[in-house]
């Protein structure tokens, strides 16, 4: 391998941001995808593969997806969880993989809620 | 695409020894069952610094910190955390003391008031991964540093940041680069000291297993700024993952040009070199190191000239510890304000320590300089487990201090640290509870130095043995007076002439022990004991040293344990005339000190087996008492017949005397007939007890009140001596408005009368004040009486005095205790006590005694309706009625004043013991008081000199030891105290404990380790 100047430094670490970004638990925005059984029976895993998707083809670097468990409200599954930097989470419900890309343009990308998916603004505390 | 979670799996030396590797391994299988391998990644780090309750996986991006994990939690966690999103609490860290676990790494006490400086990532990423490192800002301080900044520049950002050697001596840094750029010498120069040999020390080897490459980019600056074209990293041996990680990383930096010729195309070439030391101490001394490394054996040199003018090949050298060299790319990233806005005004940014011993968090921690030892020990480290007393906290391994706890808010820096005998070190931090002996642990230290002593000088070869000597001296028994003064002076003198650090050094665990705990070397030299009952020379065991009246436990339980029950009693009766009594309420010191109870195992019943075998003594007929002497002509009063009175008249018997005791009360036991409810000390108990005494020939003479009904004169001149132990009888006061109330009524007072069976009236709704036995008590003789009743307790359970069986009882009798509760006022209507005024309290500091203080919570009055308030704060003596004018001295708690080894009151012929003259204390203390005083009055009749004779402790008899069999070994456990059924406790006071039958009896003796019987390796 050649040697790296210091240039270089920026790009090697661009490169794996995204996985620094998870393991720091930071980013601009976080998505969590609820994946108890009711949720991935409901279709959950082909929201998150949305989800997953759309940051990949836009390259969006500070953007954390994960997942958490049945959110309790199972009859309005698929349900995701948006929490923006410094701003209170919205949980958004009976998604497909269309409202979920357009929750995520528009609320995460875009930072305004998507109001006729939302189910409410806020969220339990969680453990 | 990336993965949506990272599983970090610690791979730090002790997780992998506690057997990560296997879980990553059922980690990786598992994802891989379940196709998560896209969703999930698995990284393995250095260490997460929370050693001790490893192996340790931490799941990203949400911090849930998993812990003590096997193999066999692996399927469920990747089910329900990684697939389903339900992290899994049962391997979730719990506090100490606590039950609901806390999740999140960052809410971790232990995590949350670190400071991550050196260590800045550890448990981020994967050592083991260049990339991983720059993309956390690595080399990022390399690149700014060649491109962009002059060698004086560089210099300058370091001494200005205030960065001090973190290897011990705390040298500047910044400093010692300049002198080295200094230097004249063709090449130059720089050194990574990973040569870590302090016992308990596991710091260097922690950051270069986790983060090598902070390491060597700050080892290349620092080159950079010297003008040294090579580098050596001198790691011994025994750190083989540090190694092969240092060497993994040196090979990846130099692929990516980070090493190597002409560096970021700078012009500057530096080259690394990996040494591996063969595991000498004395190699982490610099000239030793430089020796090392040229071939010659580690042996220290004179300086000047330091390695700085001259040092590895002859060449100008600067000498810098792991953890020194990690903070530099931190310096020069964020700066020297930065860097020096952390720490005190001499010591800036942070310290790392290893946290080891007597803690419940032991592990890795970074701290900014200036933090307290009580924040890193209690709120870091968790405090100390198993109830115990922190003792000394000890710095710098076998060149360092000890630090007593009272020194405990103490700020950590260097000068501090310096200035109390300790040093800061290279970051060992051992902390040491009072089942530590201070002679012991530095014996161990000076047994360390000595072995590593290269024996160049002749200060450090022989003054470290004799310095051993005079210790292994001290702690066999063998101790003399002037020993600490030989200590001390030799101790400077080694110092003083040796050449290297190592022998200068080597007398401050010794010095500091000295200066810190005296008192604890001089109970080994002029008491013979052992407080910690360690020193196995002095103690025979622990049970046997640690009881006061000398019971020879081991022996007595072997012979239970071969089913002698006969000699098992008459060994018991030879020091304790009170079995029935001992083996019912006891403190029991020596389950506390029990080997078998080390470690979180189940210390032998002690007190249960006593009882057990004055049980059958009294079943099988009159106690063993011994045979009368022949008469002597002297008499001997003894004022009070509680256990303190009862042991010396029984003692005088056996000498012959003619003892009278004088007891105000109609009944005989003090505080055992009056204070103790039947239900844990029932009367006939008692009774067997004293019926055993009166047949030696003491003569009890009830309601005869010393001071009323016959003049403690009058004793004087009548008996040839007088013992006087009167107890500690009078309630103390809770100093409340309304505490006159008729309906209030002490707990000392109150179980009087129903011990005595005298009418007492008390209300249906009652409050009992206190968290100690007579609190416990006086609850649970309400209870019994029907009335509803609660305790009310300042602090918690866990700081509760009482014993703690006790306790447990009031819980399953269904009496409520309210804790962090305190009494403001007793409220009242037309006369009559009808409620309580109480305050909120919470826990603030920690106080002398180890406990947190508690302190009343403003605004958080309440009311608690009662008709009776019992306070159970506390007892004093009560001596008005005989004190004045018999030149007797009162303390300001009201207790006599005695001489502390003979009991003497310095009045002729009057020697006091027991709560009359220690405050209310145990049982066993008063009965050791009595003996005491037999002994001392034996003298004082005979006309021989008033002193006392210290031995060290000795088995009485030789006992041997039962074999056990293989299913013994597997099985045997301590079995459960039967338990009166709870139906039938009510409405009476019928004994709640019943003792151990003859086969649980024998199983458990069985139990015993019988370490009486250890002999020296």
């Amino acid at each position: 391998m050649p040697k790296i100047q210091p240039g270089d430094l920026d790009r090697i670490g661009e490169k794996i941001k995204r996985t620094m970004l998870v393991r720091e638990g930071a980013g601009r925005a976080k998505v969590t995808v609820h994946m108890g059984t009711c949720g991935i029976a409901a279709g959950a895993r082909a929201v998150m593969k949305t989800v997953m998707d759309e940051l990949e083809g836009r390259q969006v670097e500070d953007v954390v997806v994960t997942i958490s468990s049945c959110a309790g409200l199972c009859s309005r599954e698929p349900m995701i969880t948006v929490e923006l930097q410094n701003e209170p989470a919205v949980k958004y419900v009976d998604l497909t993989p269309d409202k979920a890309k357009r929750i995520l343009i528009e609320h995460v990308l875009g930072g305004s809620i998507v109001a006729e998916y939302a189910l409410a603004a806020g969220s339990e505390r969680s453990l | 695409m990336p993965h949506r979670a990272n599983a970090m799996i610690c791979t730090c030396t002790n997780c992998i020894s506690n057997g990560s590797l296997q879980i990553k391994e059922a980690l990786d299988a598992e994802i891989q069952r379940r196709g998560l391998q896209d969703d999930v990644l698995v990284v393995p780090t250095g260490a997460s610094g929370l050693c001790v309750r490893g192996p340790i996986l931490v799941v990203q991006p949400d911090g849930i910190f998993y812990q003590r994990l096997k193999r066999e939690d692996i399927p469920h966690l990747v089910e329900e955390h990684l697939l389903k999103g339900r992290p899994v609490r049962s391997l979730m860290y719990v506090p100490p003391g606590e039950e609901a676990p806390i999740p999140e790494l960052r809410a971790i006490p232990f995590f949350k008031d670190q400071r991550l400086v050196a260590l800045r990532n550890r448990g981020m990423i994967d050592p083991d991964k260049l990339d991983e490192y720059i993309a956390r800002d690595g080399y990022k301080a390399l690149a700014k540093v060649l491109t962009s900044m002059t060698p004086d520049e560089v210099l300058a950002t370091v001494k200005q940041s205030g960065l001090r050697g973190r290897g011990g001596a705390g040298f500047p840094t910044g400093l010692k680069w300049e002198l080295c750029r200094q230097s004249d010498g063709g090449s130059k120069y720089v050194i990574c000291n990973a040569d870590e040999g302090d016992p308990g020390a596991f710091m260097d080897r922690s950051i270069i297993e986790a983060d090598p490459h902070s390491v060597l980019e700050g080892m290349t600056i620092g080159a950079y700024a010297i003008g040294a074209s090579r580098g050596y990293i001198y790691v011994r041996i025994e750190y083989p993952l540090a190694i092969e990680r240092m060497e993994h990383a040196a090979r990846q930096a130099y692929e990516y040009g980070l090493l190597g010729q002409d560096i970021f195309g700078s012009g500057f070439s530096f080259d690394i070199e990996i040494f591996r030391g063969a595991g000498a101490f004395v190699c982490g001394e610099e000239t030793s190191l430089i020796a090392s490394i040229e071939g010659r054996p580690p042996e220290p040199r004179v300086r000047p000239p330091f390695p700085v003018q001259s040092g590895v090949w002859g060449s100008p050298t600067s000498i810098n510890n792991v953890e020194t060299w990690a903070n530099v790319p931190a310096i020069l990233n964020w700066g020297s304000a930065w860097f020096s806005a952390l720490g005190t005004e001499t010591s800036k940014g942070t310290k790392v320590f290893s946290l080891a011993g007597n803690v419940h968090n032991a592990g890795l921690v970074e701290v900014p300089m200036g933090i307290t030892l009580r924040e890193i020990i209690y709120d870091i480290g968790g405090g100390i487990p198993g109830g115990k007393r922190l003792k000394a906290v000890q710095t710098g391994g076998p060149s360092g201090g000890f630090i007593p706890s009272h020194l405990l808010d103490m700020p950590v820096d260097y000068e501090r640290l310096s200035e109390v005998g300790a040093i800061m070190g290279s970051g060992g931090m051992v902390v040491m509870d009072d089942d530590t002996c201070i002679v012991d642990i530095a014996k161990y230290f000076l047994q360390f130095t000595n072995d590593e002593s290269c024996g160049k000088c002749t200060a450090c070869r022989e003054g470290s043995a004799v310095l051993l000597g005079l210790l292994n001296k001290i702690s066999a028994g063998d101790g003399e007076e002037t020993d600490l003064e030989l200590l001390e002076e030799l101790g400077e003198a080694v110092r003083d002439a040796s050449m290297c650090g190592l022998g200068q050094t080597l007398p401050n665990p010794v010095l500091s022990a000295v200066r810190h705990f005296r008192d604890e070397y001089e109970a080994h030299i002029r008491y013979k004991r052992c407080p910690a009952a360690v020193c196995r020379a002095i103690i025979s065991s622990p049970c046997q040293h640690t009881c006061p009246i000398g019971q020879d436990v081991p022996c007595y339980i072997g012979l239970i344990a071969q089913g002698r029950f006969g000699e098992a009693v008459e060994l018991v009766r030879r020091e304790n005339p009170l079995p029935g009594i001992c083996g019912r309420v006891c403190t029991a010191p020596c389950e506390e000190k029990c080997r078998s109870g080390a470690g979180g195992g189940d210390a032998i019943s002690i007190r249960a087996l006593k009882r057990f075998l004055a049980d059958h003594e009294r079943a099988k007929g009159p106690a063993l008492t011994p045979p009368a002497p022949p008469p002597r002509a002297e008499q001997v009063a003894v004022v009070g017949s509680g256990p303190a009175g009862l042991t010396c008249a029984y003692y005088l018997a056996l000498e012959g005397y003619r003892v009278t005791i004088l007891e105000s009360l109609p009944v005989a036991g003090g505080m055992l007939a009056t204070g103790i409810p039947d239900y844990r000390l029932p009367k006939e108990i008692l009774q067997y007890d004293i019926d055993a005494i009166r047949r030696l020939g003491v003569e009890i003479k009830t309601n005869m009140m010393v001071g009323k009904d016959v003049q403690l004169s009058d004793l004087r001149d009548q008996y040839a001596a007088v013992f006087i132990a009167t107890g500690a009888h009078r309630g103390l006061k809770l100093n409340i408005e309304g505490e006159d109330s008729p309906q209030v009524l002490d707990a000392v007072d109150f179980l009087r009368a129903v011990n005595l069976g005298r009418d007492v009236t008390i209300g249906n709704n009652i409050a009992v004040i206190g968290g100690g036995d007579a609190a416990v008590d006086a609850a649970r003789v309400a209870k019994r009486l029907g009335k509803d009743v609660r305790i009310l307790y300042r602090r918690t359970r866990a700081e509760m005095p009482a014993a703690k069986e006790e306790i447990e009882e009031l819980d399953r009798e269904g009496i409520e205790i309210q804790f962090l509760v305190a009494p403001v006022k007793a409220l009242r209507h037309n006369g009559r006590l009808e409620g309580l005024e109480c305050v909120r309290m919470e826990l603030g500091e920690v106080d002398t005694s180890g406990r947190r203080r508690p302190v009343p919570v403003e605004g958080s009055e309440f009311t608690v309706a009662i008709d009776t308030l019992i306070p159970a704060i506390g007892q004093e003596p009560d001596v008005a009625s005989f004190a004045d004018g018999n030149g007797l001295k009162l303390s300001r708690w009201n207790t006599l004043e005695v001489d502390a080894e003979t009991l003497y009151t310095g009045a002729a012929g009057i020697f006091a013991g027991g709560d009359v003259v220690s405050g209310p204390a145990t049982v066993v203390d008063a009965m050791a008081h009595g003996k005491t005083a037999a002994q001392m009055i034996h003298k004082y009749v005979q006309g021989q000199p008033i002193v006392r004779h210290y031995g060290v402790t000795r088995p009485a008899l030789d006992v041997d030891v039962v074999e056990l069999t293989d299913a013994e070994i597997e099985t045997l456990h301590k079995p459960e105290m039967r338990l009166l059924p709870l139906p039938e406790r009510l409405g009476g006071l019928r004994e709640v404990q019943l003792g151990f039958d003859a086969e649980m009896a024998v199983a458990e003796a069985k139990r015993c380790i019988r370490c009486d019987k250890e002999t020296e390796e």
